[in-house]
């Protein structure tokens, strides 16, 4: 299957897991004003082709819209739920002066993010086994240091319960 | 009886005695039971395909069910959803289950709403950082209008050095064609001097026939001048 667009990395989960903005839950809506032409609005262009899908990866709920040529100089907009605008001029920067910038003032914190994992771990307890959808594993056969799965490694003998039944038969 | 029960009574069972002699099971004598033999498994053919004539006989029987156990087990059934619906009746509809799926009553659900509330709103502390940040955002801008002003005028000055540049040339391009023309004009001057008119027409031709000149020789590629024929 022939690779997708100009850069197709940036389609790769890997890339996009690489994305390290995570906007704080009161960022709604983000709004990217750019030129396609001109030099001043080349890093907002390199944000939008590159980075933007690592934001939107890392916050699907929060609305992203691109404005192109409207304005003679490129600037971000942010709209939180409490009715504030930031405005952020990215003219005649850099994209990863941009992410910079985003990432200070609304993004959360990596001890933010790490409070959150941890939390979002004690729902779950790792050691139980079931559907995958809520467990690590779906039998016990999986778990290291059990009894491996008869499908697989066939049990001994004296487990099975057809030799059982006949030694019991037996005596 | 209960239809559990009455389910399992023998009726026209084609084989209650085989059955029961094959296995004791959990009833002797009052559950046919069933044989291995007769345990359903979709082989070969489709749900869609008509079982064969060999079965037309077969009895389809529910599994087996044992009075005694079946009795306690609904008796522990009927308790639990008593309890329960007590529990859910006196505490309103706050039931849920919270964490490791344990039931919890309404005041703990509220107290949990409350605190999530809380925490989305955002504490004093986190306001604060957030004005802090809005600040050196602003501060940020200011910086980048002032980068902006600078690079604009800039700019403006050097399309204005540059337009003057533009001028200076023209306008030395203006003196050297001025100057071409003018020496072209002299030397036209001075070519005129020696311009036959009809005045010196008469003098000239005298100084003609007076200093003949002998055209009758070669030059080589240096300039030279050759003469081999004789000068007459």
């Amino acid at each position: 299957m022939p690779m997708k667009g100009r850069f197709p990395v940036r389609r790769t989960l890997q890339y996009l897991s690489q994305g390290d903005v995570v906007f704080k839950s009161s960022v709604k809506v983000m709004t990217v004003n750019y030129n396609t032409a001109g030099e001043l609005s080349e890093g907002a262009r390199k944000f939008v082709f590159f980075n933007i899908p690592q934001i939107q990866y890392k916050n699907p709920w929060v609305q992203i819209m691109l404005f192109r040529n409207m304005t003679p100089s490129p600037f971000l907009r942010f709209y939180l739920d409490s009715g504030e605008q930031v405005l952020v001029d990215v003219e005649d920067k850099t994209n990863k002066e941009i992410t910079e910038h985003i990432k200070k003032i609304l993004g959360k914190s990596k001890e933010m993010l790490e409070k959150e994992e941890r939390e979002r771990k004690k729902l779950s307890h790792p050691a139980t086994f079931g559907p995958k959808k809520y467990h690590l594993r779906e039998c016990m056969c999986e778990i290291e240091g059990q009894v491996p799965c008869p499908a697989f490694v066939p049990l001994p003998k004296e487990m099975r319960g057809k030799y059982k039944a006949a030694m019991k038969n037996e005596a | 009886m209960l239809p559990a029960l009455r389910r399992c009574r023998p009726g026209p069972v084609p084989l209650p005695a085989l059955a029961a002699a094959l296995r004791p099971g959990p009833v002797p004598g009052l559950c046919p039971g069933w044989s291995p033999r007769a345990v359903p498994a979709r082989g070969r053919k489709t749900r869609h395909d008509p079982p064969a004539k060999s079965k037309a006989a077969r009895v389809k029987l529910p599994p087996p069910v044992d009075p005694e156990e079946l009795l306690v087990v609904l008796e522990r059934y009927r308790q639990h959803r008593l309890v329960l619906s007590a529990l859910r009746y006196r505490h309103g509809p706050g039931m849920g289950t919270g964490l490791w799926g344990r039931a919890e009553f309404r005041a703990e659900v509220l107290q949990r709403k409350q605190e999530e509330r809380l925490a989305a709103a955002g504490s004093v502390e986190e306001q604060e950082e957030h004005r802090r940040l809005m600040a050196w955002n602003d501060e940020e801008n200011a910086r980048q209008q002032a980068r902006r002003e600078e690079r604009v005028r800039r700019e403006e000055e050097e399309q204005k050095r540059r337009k003057l540049e533009i001028a200076e040339k023209q306008a030395r391009k203006m003196e050297a064609f001025q100057e071409e023309k003018e020496k072209e004009v002299l030397q036209l001057q001075e070519e005129a001097k020696n311009f036959i008119t009809p005045e010196n027409l008469e003098a000239r031709i005298e100084e003609c026939l007076d200093n003949p000149r002998n055209y009758n020789f070669a030059i080589d590629k240096d300039g030279r001048i050759v003469k081999r024929t004789v000068l007459s």
